[in-house]
């Protein structure tokens, strides 16, 4: 957090300082921090060999203990200037096939009997019955399904993503070893992040969040612990996949896990933060969006001491001290900042685009008249474009607003809320409650 | 009068009385001379011979006075001891003691009567003598100062005799019936103490032919054997009727075989009504140093020597003796050195008794130790609290507290040690030293170095580690992290919260809390205080812990202060000081209650609670800061909901709004005075919108220059100030105003535009504030037209209290049903959201509550200034 102290706060940053690689990592896999590292060296300018190596090394690191000796070799030559990889490679390389080859055989067997539609029509929901089942009629051993679980590791750690997940999937079905089957689950989540397969990937997330709040119920520390990841893991799918962004807010805010947040990985804030102002335009419901907003500015109070980035201050200096301007700066260096996350990239213009409209909202609701150029100003557009600007938002908001284009100005009208509005708003829930009390009381 | 006294008494007596001889001398003399005017030659030749008779015999006595003299010079020096003891402790004697006191006091009574020539005295004082020896007398054998007296007496009787035949007329009558008297009785009793008396006279017949010089020395030998070995044989005699040995087989008395059965017969005698404890320490004393022991009987003596030592100041609020603490403390420091030399020997708890009467125990086949029943946590624990006992009593303000206050250091240390020897213990797992000990012993090294600076705690430990062997390491408190006394606390504690549970587990967290707090780490320190869910559950744990909880509560609260977080300042130190019993929760002085119903017995146990000195927070500052973060929220508060009827109940501080009730109905007021009035003149300035005149009062207060930082508070408090001002003046003027222009707002409060407009801001949109911004001539426009109807307010009031009347009913019901009917599934839906906030600690969603409060607040009662101001 030292990179983030509030000394850089009206200096030009440098996104770097932001960069939360580091952070990330630590609750990430192996093969999810690599895709970050590729996007770090594809952002470095020419002249930047030196970063690059580090990278490279960095890269180099991380995935000597995987099983993709190719590739891992490959990095060795570039990381040493070597023309060929030293012979080791290409021992491990054989060690590696031998062990494929090995698994292969072991579980030849049940993969050939999970394709038969014999077999599998006489599979049942029973876990323990079907593997009487197969035991008793086609001789299966609980080491060959065992077998599968290995073959899937060792199949995800040479990068071979799909069929480790196709591996992972049997095994679930046959195995009855809790362990080994939540395990499973988050190496089948892993390998549908790695591949992309977006729709999977939230139901394997759904299951490891079911299989963390009953499993772990009685070990809060694993199920912080496991929270913490499922949180990083589930980055991907948040900014990858439109569909899953909802779920996946719903998640974010549920007890657990924004106390997970809080407590473990404050950073993550600035994803939260960031899919919730993009989310605005596109929730479903206002009220739950509103919600999301109210809580993202309260966990940002909260935890300013701990965490704070250009994002989560543009949302400090918008929502809590209604200090326009420092929010425009603010919102400067956010844009520089979501355009050096990997993560948040494709983003950027939406943030910025939603983040301008809060601006403007919050802005519209204190001031009684608005000088248009002033505004265009503000909001980094031209006279003309400003204008077209306000009228669609006044439109879409249904904000009571006018245009003076002679004065050039945008004239405000709050109406103050009507007594009878707020005594029937008090009241509305009254009777409802008393009745249900009356029944409680009752029963 | 005392026996300790005597030796003292008599020699000063002795000189007094012998200018009194001298003066009786010369007044016969006149006498003689009035009465027989016509004195012959004769006469006055005999007289002369007689004169030089008894002043023979004067010198005789005073011989024999110089020799008292130097006897009891001697014993006085050594009683003086015991005597310094005795009065400094108590003046519980065993009857035996008594009794032989009176002896001693009768016997110098007949002294006294002998110097006089005082007949009739010692007769009385003779026949006293006699009935008390028979009480003293074991066997055959009286006391030997009998035995002196009445050999003495026969002796000066005899002269007296002698001298009478020369000059008969000098005799009043009832001298000489009382001179007969002890004549007759004298004879008969001496009969029966005819060898000791024989063996006094030898001795002393020697000691009259020798030089004085030469004899002194001899003399003193004899006393100073004679005090201590009288006692011990009385100690024996009274416990299991000890035969008497010759005072120079003393040496022979405390063989190495024999220690133990003394040691037995002193734990026998404890606790029981007639020991007399002072005599036991001595003897055992003596046990320790003059005998070459086996580290099994010197343990033993040790842990016996320090129990009795600790005995001295049970029961009752007395405290222990600073000599015997500090004694203790040195004898606990040479039983921890033993402990550390001997291996094999172990201390441990639960471990079986010897029966050492006949033989010295051995390690055991196939043992690896030695143990040895007894507790050293439990020693230092007690050597702990008496160290406390003590500061409580001494009057903070003299150099003796402070004096005594070093002692924390070598107490410190002592601690320090026994943690290092437990540690030792527990490395080999076939003791089975429970963990409790160990645990019980950090605790104690955590309670005295929470509450330090982390310098002092620094030198405590530099201190600590001096005084150990080179190599010795800690394995919980290793050397290397002991510089740094965070981490030093933080280990601590973390050790204890692993490896305890209950009260030392709280206990722990409560201390590490305090100390980040003092340490102005804020935020970590909150964060703590709110995970351990204290809050919840401290009412069931012991007083003691409770102060604990006040004092880490209060010290949060000082530090959010410290950083300029009022509102969590304020909202901290409510809990304790808007109760008004300051002093009681912090156990800093007892509360001294009007009508109060405590019984002594209860004030004691208050008493006993207190914390000594040192360790106070200082409560003035405490007050001066609690009433300084009322005022910056009460002030706009007040000054939002004016004097509308319905608002009253928003009260953040009752305290302060009852001081500031007294202090307006005031008719004159003076300049300030104390803190109270300081800020209370603050107040109304801030309330009237002079925000300068309150920084200035604010800035006056003393007490500020005993926080750290003392410049970055002001200006923290002067930013507060001017910021709490602006929001007091835009709500108490808001209703004559049409529109204010934001610059006029700056100049005024010296604050610049943008942080202007960011308050007002801040307050339309909370709705505080019925009003717009105008960009274009920068300038707040108020809204007009929004007062309300007294009925339109009293409708809303009404709504208010309904809703409020069905929550209270659900909360209840819950509550009954411990929450388990589904009926309330919309509420617990509620419930979650909230706990999303409050699950960092039940206290952050009270924290976060109170945003949603005030703008809530704000919405009930839009444009309540406005309104209120029309209407009013």
């Amino acid at each position: 957090m030292a990179s983030t102290s509030p000394a850089t706060v009206n200096g030009d940053v440098a996104p770097a300082n932001y960069d939360l690689v580091l952070k990330l990592a630590p609750h990430l896999d192996r093969h999810m921090i690599f895709p970050l590292l590729e996007f770090n060296a594809g952002r470095l300018k020419e002249d930047e060999t030196d970063k690059a190596r580090e990278i490279l090394a960095a890269k180099y690191a991380l995935l000597k203990k995987t099983n993709m000796t190719d590739y891992v070799a490959n990095l060795y030559c570039e990381l040493e200037g070597l023309k060929e990889p030293p012979a080791e490679y290409a021992e491990r390389r054989q060690k590696v096939f031998h062990q494929l080859e090995k698994y292969e055989q072991e579980t030849a067997k049940i993969t050939e009997l999970l394709q038969r539609d014999d077999v599998v029509n006489n599979l049942r929901s029973d876990k323990v019955a079907n593997l009487e089942f197969l035991k008793k009629e086609h001789d299966v051993t609980i080491d060959m399904v065992n077998a599968l679980y290995d073959f899937g590791q060792l199949q995800y750690s040479c990068g071979n993503y799909a069929d480790a997940s196709e591996l992972l999937y049997r095994f679930r079905v046959l195995s009855t070893d809790n362990d080994k089957v939540s395990y499973a689950t988050w190496g089948r989540l892993a390998c549908e992040i790695l591949t992309m397969n977006w729709e999977s990937a939230m139901e394997e997330l759904q299951k490891v969040r079911e299989s963390i709040d009953t499993r772990l119920a009685n070990n809060p520390l694993a199920q912080l612990q496991h929270r913490t990841q499922l949180v990083h893991w589930a980055l991907f799918p948040l900014f990858n996949y439109d569909k899953a962004r909802e779920p996946l807010l719903d998640l974010f805010f549920n007890a657990g896990f924004i106390n997970t947040i809080q407590a473990n990985s404050p950073w993550i804030l600035r994803y939260l933060t960031v899919a919730v102002i993009t989310n605005r335009g596109r929730a479903k419901n206002a009220g739950v969006h509103q919600k999301q907003m109210k809580d993202v500015v309260r966990i940002v109070k909260q935890e300013a001491y701990e965490y704070q980035d250009p994002i989560t201050r543009f949302v400090h200096a918008l929502c809590i001290d209604f200090d326009f301007e420092e929010a425009q700066q603010q919102l400067v260096l956010a844009e520089e900042v979501l355009r050096s996350d990997f993560f948040l990239l494709a983003h950027a213009d939406d943030f910025v685009d939603s983040a301008r409209h809060l601006i403007f909202e919050s802005y519209c609701k204190i001031h009684a008249r608005i000088s248009l150029k002033d505004l265009s100003a503000r909001l980094g557009l031209n006279n003309d474009d400003a204008e077209k600007w306000i009228v669609n938002l006044i439109r879409d908001t249904r904000l009571d607003a006018k245009i003076d284009y002679q004065e050039g100005t945008v004239v405000m009208n709050h109406p103050p809320s009507s007594v009878y509005q707020q005594v029937i708003e008090r009241t509305k829930g009254g009777f409802f409650r008393t009745q249900v009390l009356t029944a409680a009381v009752a029963r | 009068m005392s026996r300790f006294f005597r030796g003292g008494d008599d020699s000063s007596t002795d000189s007094s009385s012998e200018e009194e001889e001298v003066y009786t001398s010369e007044e016969e003399e006149e006498k003689v001379q009035a009465e027989d005017e016509s004195s012959s030659e004769e006469e006055s030749d005999e007289e002369e011979s007689d004169e030089e008779s008894s002043s023979d015999e004067e010198e005789g006595t005073k011989k024999k006075g110089a020799s008292r003299f130097l006897q009891s010079d001697d014993e006085s020096e050594e009683e003086e001891e015991e005597q310094s003891d005795d009065e400094a402790t108590t003046k519980v004697k065993s009857a035996k003691d008594k009794r032989f006191d009176e002896l001693e006091s009768t016997i110098s009574q007949i002294q006294n009567g002998q110097k006089i020539n005082d007949w009739s005295l010692i007769a009385n004082e003779f026949d006293k003598l006699n009935r008390q020896v028979v009480k003293l007398q074991d066997g055959s054998k009286a006391p030997k100062s009998y035995i002196k007296a009445i050999a003495d007496l026969e002796d000066f009787m005899n002269e007296t005799l002698a001298k009478q035949k020369v000059t008969p007329k000098k005799m009043n009558a009832t001298n000489a019936r009382g001179l007969n008297a002890v004549k007759q009785r004298i004879r008969k009793n001496n009969k029966e103490y005819q060898t000791q008396i024989d063996a006094y006279r030898k001795d002393a017949d020697a000691f009259m032919e020798s030089d004085d010089e030469v004899a002194a020395p001899k003399v003193v030998s004899k006393v100073r054997f004679e005090a201590p070995v009288v006692s011990a044989e009385q100690q024996e005699e009274d416990d299991k009727g000890f035969s008497t040995v010759d005072s120079r087989g003393k040496v022979v008395q405390y063989t190495p075989e024999s220690i133990l059965k003394h040691l037995r017969a002193i734990i026998e005698s404890r606790g029981k009504k007639n020991t007399d404890r002072l005599e036991q320490i001595k003897v055992m004393e003596t046990l320790n140093k003059v005998v070459p022991i086996t580290p099994y009987q010197k343990i033993r003596v040790l842990q016996t020597l320090i129990s009795a030592r600790f005995d001295l100041g049970a029961g009752g609020a007395a405290q222990m003796p600073l000599d015997q603490w500090k004694a203790a403390e040195r004898d606990l420091a040479s039983l921890l050195e033993i402990l550390e030399k001997e291996k094999d020997h172990v201390v441990v708890e639960g471990a079986e008794e010897w029966d050492d009467d006949d033989k010295l125990p051995t390690i055991p086949e196939g043992e690896k130790y030695l143990k040895v029943p007894g507790s050293v946590v439990s020693l230092i624990e007690r050597l702990d609290d008496e160290l406390t006992r003590s500061l409580q009593a001494i009057d903070p303000h003299t150099s003796e507290y402070i004096d005594r206050l070093t002692d924390e250091g070598s107490l410190y240390n002592t601690i320090f040690r026994g943690l290092l020897y437990y540690e030792h213990l527990r490395k080999d797992v076939s003791l089975e030293v429970p963990q409790e000990s160990l645990n019980r012993i950090i605790q104690r090294r955590l309670d005295h170095v929470y509450y330090k600076p982390a310098q002092v705690v620094k030198i405590l430990e530099e201190n600590a580690w001096k005084q150990v062997s080179a190599e010795a390491d800690s394995e919980i408190t290793p050397r290397s992290q002991s510089g740094d006394a965070g981490k030093l606390i933080n280990i601590l504690s973390n050790y204890l919260f692993e490896n305890s549970e209950g009260i030392i587990r709280a206990r722990a967290m409560l201390c590490q809390i305090y100390f980040l707090a003092l340490h102005d780490e804020y935020y970590k320190s909150r964060d703590l205080m709110l995970t351990s869910h204290l809050q919840e559950t401290i009412a069931n744990f012991d007083i003691a812990t409770q102060i604990l909880y006040n004092r880490t509560l209060v010290q949060v609260g000082l530090c959010a202060f410290r950083k300029g977080l009022v509102y969590d300042a304020q909202n901290t130190l409510q809990e304790i000081c808007g109760s008004g019993r300051q002093k009681e929760l912090l156990a800093q002085g007892v509360m001294i209650q009007r009508y109060s119903q405590v019984t002594p017995e209860q004030e004691r146990l208050e008493k006993q609670r207190q914390l000594p000195f040192h360790m106070h927070i200082n409560l003035e500052l405490l007050e001066c800061v609690y009433l300084t973060c009322s005022m910056l929220l009460e002030i706009p508060l007040l000054a939002q909901t004016g004097s509308s009827p319905d608002v009253k109940k928003r009260i953040i501080s009752k305290t302060y709004r009852r001081m500031l009730e007294y202090h307006e109905r005031q008719i004159f007021t003076g300049p300030p005075e104390n803190t109270r009035d300081h800020v209370m003149q603050a107040s109304k300035a801030l309330a009237a919108g002079e925000w300068k005149k309150a920084t200035d009062f604010i800035h006056s207060i003393k007490i500020w220059d005993l926080m750290p930082n003392t410049e970055g508070i002001k200006t923290m408090l002067a930013k507060q100030i001017q910021e709490e001002g602006l929001r007091t003046y835009l709500f108490t003027y808001a209703p004559f105003y049409d529109t204010l222009a934001i610059a006029t707002l700056s100049s005024m409060f010296e604050l610049d535009s943008r942080k202007v407009s960011a308050v007002v801001s801040k307050m339309i949109s909370h709705e505080e504030l019925a009003a717009a911004l105008d960009q274009v001539t920068e300038t707040v426009i108020f809204r007009k037209g929004v007062e309300l109807s007294r009925l339109q307010s009293l409708a809303l009031t009404l709504s208010d209290k309904a809703s409020s009347l069905i929550e209270t009913n659900e909360r209840t019901l819950e509550q009954k049903t411990q929450g388990s009917a589904n009926a309330f599934s919309r509420k617990d839906n509620r419930g979650g959201g909230q706990r999303g906030g409050g699950q960092r600690g039940g206290r952050g969603g009270a924290r976060t509550g109170g945003n949603p409060q005030r703008q809530a607040g704000g919405t009930q009662f839009t444009g309540g200034a406005l309104g209120n101001a029309v209407r009013g």
